[in-house]
Formats: structure tokens, sequence, C-alpha cells
């Protein structure tokens, strides 16, 4: 085809340009601010090297305990999110009355925002009138009934249960997609071959979802580095900051405490520890592809 | 499917464990909506899972009007309107050029945009603020526009370059013996023979934008300009003991989310597996 060379790049300068201005150009300024104390609105910046990030790993208790619940939250989400929607995908995975009923009713939350979710959680956890308080009341337990959102303790829980509601749609969406591109014929050489339930599951089902496994793997665990939304919405990372996270943690360092330079270093703290996921899960998926 | 057929007895577990399960997913939703519904003294003093006896409409009138949610919706639904259409078009514009035009670096460029998808919103955010308050364009159309188009583009050119890749090259050879340009092969040609792409971005897009909170925080700091989820934000603060007016708000700024699910459910369920295989 004939074509000039310039016309591609007439094409792609919009999104180029954009993206440019407000992906690309920004992050490695971040990167960059990261190496500085800056208020934001002094003219004077001070260099300090690598003590931004030195700070953080050694003196910033908030922050270490803002790592620590994100390692948390990925580790129950990996569990617990990704198990149940593994779980409710198998059970679906069957012609059922009500299936797309059922479907809709497990997989609805995850459309809703973090912080209408939030504020909903946040009545059903109230502790004079909210739901959990008042159930346990009415059958008994009421020394189990706690000011849920207000107690370091059951904060983080309390929040992680209202995250499992909202996400577990997701991952069980993708199982089922990836149930059903499995072919019936294994399943019946198997039942020739006398193999039983649980081992037609082990050998056939779990070995043919491995694609989505890695898929649902990987959405879950950048998710959970990214959480934000819910905890902001329903802890604003309180009570004495029992629920900070790195991204809200470094929400309050750079809007609300001005330490942009600290502020910097953690979101790209958060680049890193998300290019640990990614890169291997890019490398898996372009290997297949090419296969 | 396993292909057994399911003995009666173990179906009926099944359904029970289901039935179970999705009572329990729908306690919160069922909660807010009696709250909502109730009046302050029935909330005060009612149980707590009775069916409202004396329905207050009035609260979502409340929540609407005084509670600002009518004005927060209008905003959002004006940001959707706007930024959807126009992100998808600088996105099919760039996928057009990475699969249907020949140039030397386009497996690179591609990559270039796909490295934005790994990148976290949080590490853009200061550098952005900076630029927008220099250029002035904090709290205004344009500068909201800018950043929300932005953070779109890389999902959007993995879809649409996905899908334009599907429609075979001669279709754009008999094009240009026609004497259609690149232009006219991308309006007449691409553009109409990828709408199931494009109905699926533009749903997953106004899904993305209307619960998008995090940019609208930062970037949107005029009361009058607020999205339904700063909003709501706002509306917590100032309505925070009245609660059957938050749970209408809650409920109002679900009732979006169910339309637009009941009414496009099948490109939930499948489009998305489709789009996250890339």
């Amino acid at each position: 085809m004939a074509q000039r060379a310039w016309k591609p790049w007439l094409f792609l300068a919009p999104a180029l340009i954009i993206y440019l201005i407000v992906i690309f150009v920004p992050s490695i300024y971040t990167f960059y601010l990261s190496f500085f104390n800056w208020n934001g609105v002094s003219p004077q910046k001070t260099f300090v090297g690598l003590s931004n990030y030195i700070q953080l790993l050694t003196k910033d208790n908030v922050f270490q305990l803002a790592l620590k619940n994100n390692l948390l939250w990925t580790i129950a989400s990996l569990v617990f999110i990704m198990g149940f929607g593994f779980a409710l995908a198998l059970l679906l995975n069957r012609k059922l009355k009500g299936r797309v009923a059922f479907r809709g009713i497990f997989y609805f939350p995850f459309l809703l925002s973090g912080i209408v979710v939030a504020t909903g959680w946040s009545w059903m956890y109230n502790p004079t009138n909210g739901f959990v308080n008042k159930l346990l009341a009415s059958i008994g337990l009421e020394s189990w009934t706690h000011a849920w959102l207000a107690e370091p303790k059951t904060a983080l829980p309390a929040v992680f249960i209202a995250a499992l509601w909202q996400g577990v749609g997701q991952p069980m969406v993708l199982f089922l997609a990836g149930l059903q591109t499995i072919p019936a014929d294994p399943y019946e050489a198997a039942i020739i071959d006398g193999a039983k339930s649980h081992q037609r599951f082990r050998y056939i089902t779990l070995p043919l979802l491995r694609e989505t496994f890695v898929i649902v793997f990987a959405t879950t665990m950048i998710g959970s580095m990214k959480v934000y939304d819910i905890i902001y919405g329903m802890t604003g990372g309180g009570p004495a900051e029992s629920t900070q996270v790195l991204s809200s943690w470094m929400y309050y360092q750079t809007f609300k405490f001005a330490n942009i330079g600290t502020g910097s270093a953690i979101s790209f703290f958060l680049v890193m520890v998300t290019m640990v996921v990614i890169i291997p899960y890019v490398f898996y998926t372009t290997k297949k592809s090419h296969v | 499917m396993d292909g057994q057929r399911l003995h009666p007895a173990a179906n009926a577990v099944r359904y029970l464990f289901l039935i179970v399960i999705a009572a329990a997913f729908l306690i919160p939703v069922v909660f807010v909506a009696f709250t909502a519904l109730k009046s302050r003294p029935e909330l005060a003093t009612s149980r707590f899972y009775a069916f409202p006896k004396d329905i207050q409409w009035g609260n979502f009138q409340k929540a609407w009007e005084l509670g600002h949610l009518g004005m927060y919706t209008q905003n959002t639904l004006f940001i959707c309107l706007v930024k959807v259409p126009l992100g998808i078009f600088v996105e099919a514009f760039a996928a057009f050029a990475l699969t249907r035009m020949v140039f030397k670096r386009s497996n690179a460029m591609f990559a270039f945009f796909l490295v934005g998808m790994m990148i976290p919103m949080q590490a853009t955010l200061v550098p952005l603020n900076i630029f927008l308050n220099k250029t002035h364009l904090v709290s205004t159309y344009p500068g909201i526009f800018l950043v929300y188009i932005g953070f779109g583009i890389p999902f959007g050119i993995l879809i649409l370059r996905g899908f334009f890749r599907t429609i075979p090259k001669e279709i754009d050879e008999a094009a240009l013996i026609d004497g259609c340009g690149e232009l006219g092969t991308f309006f007449r040609i691409i553009l109409p023979l990828s709408m199931p792409a494009i109905a699926t971005l533009v749903i997953f897009d106004f899904m993305a934008t209307w619960n998008e909170f995090l940019l609208a925080q930062i970037f949107i700091t005029k009361d009058a300009m607020k999205t339904i989820t700063t909003g709501l934000m706002s509306f917590r603060g100032e309505h925070a003991t009245d609660y059957t007016l938050m749970n209408a708000g809650v409920l109002i700024s679900i009732l979006p989310s169910l339309l637009v699910y009941l009414l496009f459910q099948k490109y939930f369920v499948s489009g998305l597996a489709g789009s996250v295989k890339g």
C-alpha cells in the first residue's frame, strides 16, 4: 500500500499525546520527585537522594503497617475471593433453573463503585443500628458485638468482608468462562475409564483451567495492591491508622500532609511491587500466544 | 461441563447452597433498601429486619434535592456522555494506525501504550496536579476529560487493537480500490464492523467512569462539579446521622449500575472474559 510515513502518526497522535501528558511523563516525574523533599508549594525542592525510601522502610511505622496490610489483603484476596469465586463457578457450572439470576446476584456488586459499597457496608456495621450487631444481639450473642470499623482489631477484616462481597463475582465469571471452554469428551472418556468425580476434577478440570487461574491470580494480585476506594470510604485508614494501605497512605502523605517526596516514594514503591507481579504475567501470556 | 448427570439429591444440595449464599449476598442491599424506605422514628423503633410500614418515598426526593445527589448524578452522566465516545474515538484512531497502517514501530508503540496499564494511578497524581494547576484546568471539564480519557487509553487500545486485527486486510484493499482513503476506511468500514467490540468497550468504560473515585477526589475540587462517588462522600459528611437519607442516597447511586447491568448482561459475562484474554 502506498502510504506516506507520517500518516500513521497522525492517527496515533491524539492518543499518544494524551497518554504522554496524563500517564507517561507524570510517572517519570513522580520518580524524580521521590528523591526530593518538597511541600508542593515552595519553589525550593531539596535533593535528598534515597532518604525518602530509607525513611519509609526504617522509620515510618504507618508505611510498614500499610505494607503489611497490603500483603495481608493480597493473601486474603487470593485465598478467599479467588477461592470463593471458584467455588461459586463450580456450583453454577450446570444447567440449573435460575442460573442467570444467581450469577447476576453474585456478580452485580462488582459493578458498584467502592464508595457505594463502602457506604452501604458502613451502615451494615453501624455499632447501634447496623445489621451485624442487631443480628448478633437478636440471637443472644450480645457479647460478640463490636464497633466493627472503629476498633483496630476488627476494622481491616470487616472492610475485607465488604470487599469480598463486592469482588467475588469477578473471578466467578472468569472461572465460569474458563469452565465452559472445557469440552465434554475428556470427562466422558474418564467416566468410561472409571474415574471418580474428584479424580476427574483433579486431573481434567484443574489442569485445563490453568490459564484462567493465571489470569485470575494476576488480576487479583494487582487489584489488591491498588486497593483504595473501599478502605478510604469505610475507615479512611483508621482507627489509629490500623487500616492504612499503600494507596491510602500515599494519599495522606501527598495531599493531606504535603510531603510530596514521601508520597512519590510510596507511589513508586507501589509501581515496583506491581511490576513484580505484572512482568512475569506478561511474559507468561505472550509466550502462550506465540505457541 | 462434567459429563455425568447429577443425582437429584446432589442437585437439591446444590440448590440449597446457592439459595443460602444468594440470600446472604442480598442482605446488604435489602437492609439498605429497608432503611432508605423508613422514616427516622420508624427506624428507631422498628425491628431491623422489618419491612417498612409507612414507605417514605420522600427520602429519595430529599437525598436527590437537599443532598444534591441529583446534581452529582447529572455531573457524572455528563462526564460519561462526553468522555466515553471521545475516548473511544481517540483509542480507535490509534488502534487503526496500529493494525491497518504499515509502519516500522507499530508493535513497539503498542507495547508502549500497554505500559500504561501497569502504572498505578497514584504514581501520576502529583505531576498531573501541578500540570492542571499551571494550565488552570483543575476543576474544569476539559481538564477532567483529559485525565479521564488518558487513563482509559491503554485498555481501550488493547481491546480495539485486538478486535481490529480480526478484520481481514482484503477489506481495506477493496476499499482502497473503490477510492476510499484511510479516513473513509476507518469511518465507513472498520468502525461499523467493530460494533461488538465498541459496544463492550462503551459499557465497560461507562461503568469505570461512573465509578471513578480517586481522580474525581483530587481533580474536581468544586462542589458543584462533584461526581456521584465524591458527592456521596460529602453527602455522608453532611448527613452523617440521617441514616434513612444516607441509604436512600446509596440506593440512588446503585440504580444506574443495576439498569446498565440488566440491559447489557451478556456483555458483562462474556465480553469481560474475552477482553482479559486480549
